[in-house]
């Protein structure tokens, strides 16, 4: 049992809006967000910027409701894919996509689900909510997205706002159910104002709707949201275990001077 | 492609919750209703209700007055309740209660510690990896263990200041991984002299509390009708416990319970066969209090019914901390969708008594 995590709020409102989704999110118990910038590569060729880090934008975090920490804000990068050649991206070694914390992908056809699940280095495909799916879920891409520890996203803010998305949200929700049976699912809000937010527990009460366990749908928004963040951690180390840190430079001290055959050992 | 189980079957299934029931009588030898006290170490709030009483006696009002202070330390580190100095001055010397402040079960690392004095640490998975304490998974946890329980035992004779345990526990809680929280205190006092609490964490930010008392006067309540030897109620002669039960947490909330056609809020009717009383006292206690202040109180309401009065039977009810990491006795306490452990007195005339004990989803049996 984690903290609870909302991984998909807008970044490109303007910072007094932040602030009070912020706020209402540390209010309604969420230990972290993550605050999501959106590529889609159907308009013109796209930049991607390096992430607005959270203390610049904000100077003072809220504090978490019931705890006496301060609210964690990660930066987050979806991409929008409908073309095999827009993953190239994710492929090259570009420097401001390794500052993100943690990375999504939307695929918008069978094959690049199939890719995204199989072959890419993300954190989080994104499922359509908001339209019926083009495609149908199998079972094998589906079983090595599991394997490889990547986790599929909802989000339930669209449901909110219409009726006729709220169908597709549920009926789309219940289809991947039946295929990954409950595992590596993430739901979070897309929420672009206060009001399209919801208490964590609520969330995991509409988990029950879309098929989850009690135990699996209250793991969606807290332990599953910490295992992402950590399968993005590891894209910064070597093989997840290996961490690089600048160090300070000191000044070098004289070295004792060792005993010639004992440093004769220590070079070999 | 196979089906798995149909999704809205689910949804009709609440989450797991349980309510035992027992009978006893409060005279009697070999009674219960003590030790059952005793065991529910947190409680954070005490309710009583008094059909057709107006004033409270003076006993009670006293009573209620001296249930006692406890105390509130901010950012105290938890290797200072294992220091020997506070063993031996207060976990040693009568009982000594602490627990946690603002932290939840289900999200982040709680520590309490038991009059037994057993210090027990609730961690998730990666304070548990950094502390190196050695403890055993959380029973609620599933496959993927997220947390951990670590038990130490204050009072254990290998745990004496030269001791590798207590060296090991010492270095852990120091320098590995600190722990630091805001802590509620009780100390119950045996008797013997020494320094309080007050005095000995004046370096810390301390801060004596008292409990908060609210008293009200429902008119024209509908009781239901009780028989004491009747758990499961006669049809058209007396309620049943469970009715009982709910009809209690109705009345606490201030739900109607006359199914006005124009309410919609709640279909609650009181259960049949009642009473209209003309009046009832309500009493409700919060803060941090121990289990031998509502020990003196259930004495107190039993010798309420010393005298003639018209009531049949008044209930006592004590809610335990949300968020403690034990219910009763040390069974682990959970959180998942709600943590609510609770247990109700029912007193009656010729001092039998029902006791009703709840727990919520991630919990043990009660005893």
């Amino acid at each position: 049992m984690a903290g609870f995590a909302d991984l998909s709020l807008p970044q490109g409102l303007d910072k007094k809006s932040l602030q009070s989704l912020l706020e209402a999110a540390a209010h309604l118990g969420y230990s972290a967000v993550a605050l999501n910038h959106v590529v889609d590569f159907k308009e013109k060729k796209q930049e991607i910027v390096k992430p607005v880090s959270p203390s610049e934008l904000f100077p003072s975090l809220p504090i978490v409701q019931g705890t006496s920490k301060r609210i964690k804000v990660l930066t987050r990068l979806t991409l929008v894919v409908s073309d095999p050649s827009h993953c190239n991206l994710l492929r090259s070694t570009s420097a401001n996509i390794r500052l993100y914390d943690i990375i999504a992908v939307f695929p918008k056809t069978e094959k690049l689900f199939h890719i995204a699940c199989t072959t890419l280095d993300v954190d989080l495909v994104c499922i359509n909510v908001t339209e019926k799916l083009p495609f149908y879920f199998r079972r094998p891409p589906v079983n090595m997205a599991i394997d490889r520890g990547i986790y599929f996203e909802l989000l339930y803010s669209p449901a909110i706002k219409d009726s006729t998305m709220r169908r597709y949200t549920i009926s789309n929700a219940i289809s991947l159910m039946q295929i990954c049976k409950g595992k590596n699912i993430v739901i979070s809000s897309a929420a672009e104002r206060p009001l399209e937010l919801r208490g964590p527990y609520d969330v995991a009460n509409l988990g029950l709707l879309f098929g989850l366990s009690e135990s699996e749908a209250k793991a969606a928004v807290s332990t599953n949201c910490r295992a992402t963040i950590l399968h993005g951690e590891t894209r910064k180390s070597a093989c997840g275990v290996v961490y690089t840190v600048k160090k300070p430079r000191k000044v070098e001290e004289e070295e004792t001077p060792l005993p010639a055959c004992k440093k004769a050992k220590t070079q070999a | 492609m196979s089906m798995p189980v149909p999704p809205l079957r689910r949804l009709h299934q609440v989450p797991r919750h349980l309510l035992v029931c027992e009978k006893g009588h409060l005279r009697h030898p070999r009674s219960r209703h003590a030790a059952h006290v005793r065991d529910h170490a947190y409680s954070c709030r005490v309710s009583f209700l008094i059909p057709e009483c107006g004033i409270l006696p003076e006993v009670l009002k006293s009573t209620i007055a001296d249930v006692g202070e406890y105390y509130l330390v901010r950012n105290l580190s938890v290797h200072e309740l294992v220091a020997h100095e506070f063993i031996d001055a207060f976990v040693k010397k009568g009982s000594c209660y602490a627990l946690t402040y603002n932290t939840k079960i289900d999200q982040d690392n709680t520590a309490a510690l038991l009059p037994n004095g057993k210090l027990m640490l609730s961690v998730d998975k990666d304070t548990y990896e950094e502390l190196g304490l050695q403890g055993h998974p959380s029973r609620y946890s599933g496959k993927k263990v997220m947390r951990y329980i670590i038990t130490i035992d204050l009072t254990d004779s290998g745990f004496h200041p030269d001791s590798k345990k207590h060296k090991r526990v010492l270095w852990a809680l120091k320098e590995k991984k600190p722990l630091k929280f805001d802590f509620l205190l009780a100390w119950y006092n045996t008797g013997a002299e020494g320094s309080t609490l007050m005095s000995y964490f004046s370096k810390n930010q301390i801060k004596a509390l008292k409990p908060k008392i609210t008293i009200s006067t429902l008119r024209d309540l509908q009781c239901p009708v009780l028989q004491s030897n009747e758990l499961h109620g006669k049809p058209e002669e007396s309620c049943s416990t469970e009715e009982l039960f709910e009809w209690l947490g109705a009345v606490w909330n201030q739900v109607s319970l006359d199914n006005k056609s124009s309410s919609f809020l709640s279909t609650y009717c009181c259960p049949q066969p009642n009473t209209v009383v003309e009046k009832a006292f309500l009493c409700t206690i919060t803060g941090f209090i121990i289990p031998e202040k509502i020990i003196q109180l259930l004495e107190q309401l039993c010798c309420y019914f010393g005298e003639p009065k018209l009531a049949y039977w008044l209930t006592l009810t004590v809610h335990g901390f949300a968020d403690s990491p034990v219910s009763w006795r040390e069974s682990e306490h959970g959180f998942h969708k709600g943590g609510e452990n609770l247990y109700n007195f029912v007193i009656f005339r010729n001092l039998d008594y029902w006791l009703q004990m709840a727990v919520g989803t991630n919990d043990d049996c009660p005893p």
